[in-house]
């Protein structure tokens, strides 16, 4: 189900402080967040955060076509390197 | 013979069951777009005057995506997915279901059909 309206996006706070900070900064820097929920806010394009994905940061760089998604979307948390199976198969 | 939106030919049945044989019109649709040239839904495509089915056509060109057109907005939507590199992206391009269904078993949809993997029996 969608979230209702009047709630707004939701977006951890210490996400909104860390990107306010690096914007007044200036410098292009990876923002370190744990915070997969967050919603992707307009203020946030340009940025480059780097999202936890349980192991490391992945660095990603926001662009206007991700705003309203999650930062969790954008860091994959599983590794597949495909079964022993298939590169048998592959190599034929 | 009545020419909708392109190449669709429906003939001899109901005008709204008729008008579901196009790509992007369904059921629902079909009513409202009787409903609004003021067709009788239990009438007949071969029944229909010529005036009537251009303004069938006009108006399924002025306000319903169809044929073509749908189905180039639908690849472009999946394309711009998988141009993102978000989690549904990958979903897509890896050929496997998009919103959480399980992969463990099932998901033959997206799969494809089974592949034998060799000395899997005991």
């Amino acid at each position: 189900m969608a979230r209702s309206i009047w709630k707004g996006p939701f977006v951890d706070a210490y996400v909104l402080k860390k990107a306010e900070k690096s914007r007044d900064s200036g410098k292009s820097e990876v923002i370190k967040i744990w915070s997969r929920r967050s919603t992707i806010l307009p203020q946030f394009v340009g940025l480059t955060f780097g999202v936890y994905n349980g192991q490391k940061h992945i660095p990603v760089a926001v662009t206007e076509e991700m705003i309203g998604q999650k930062f969790g979307e954008y860091s994959p948390t599983r590794t597949y390197y495909g079964h022993a199976a298939d590169k048998k198969a592959k190599r034929k | 013979m009545a020419r909708i939106a392109g190449v669709n030919i429906p003939t001899s049945k109901r005008v709204p069951i008729a008008l579901t044989y196009i790509t992007g019109i369904g059921n629902n649709v079909a009513e409202t777009i009787c409903e609004a040239v003021g067709i009788d839904r239990a009438r007949r495509v071969n029944e229909l005057s010529d005036a009537e089915v251009l303004a069938i056509r006009e108006y399924i060109d002025a306000n319903v995506t169809v044929e073509g057109d749908l189905r180039r907005a639908t690849t472009m939507n999946i394309k711009r997915l998988m141009d993102l590199g978000c989690y549904r992206g990958l979903r897509h391009r890896k050929n496997l279901p998009v919103r959480g269904q399980r992969t463990h078993t099932n998901a033959r949809t997206r799969k494809g059909p089974a592949k034998a993997i060799a000395g899997k029996k005991k």
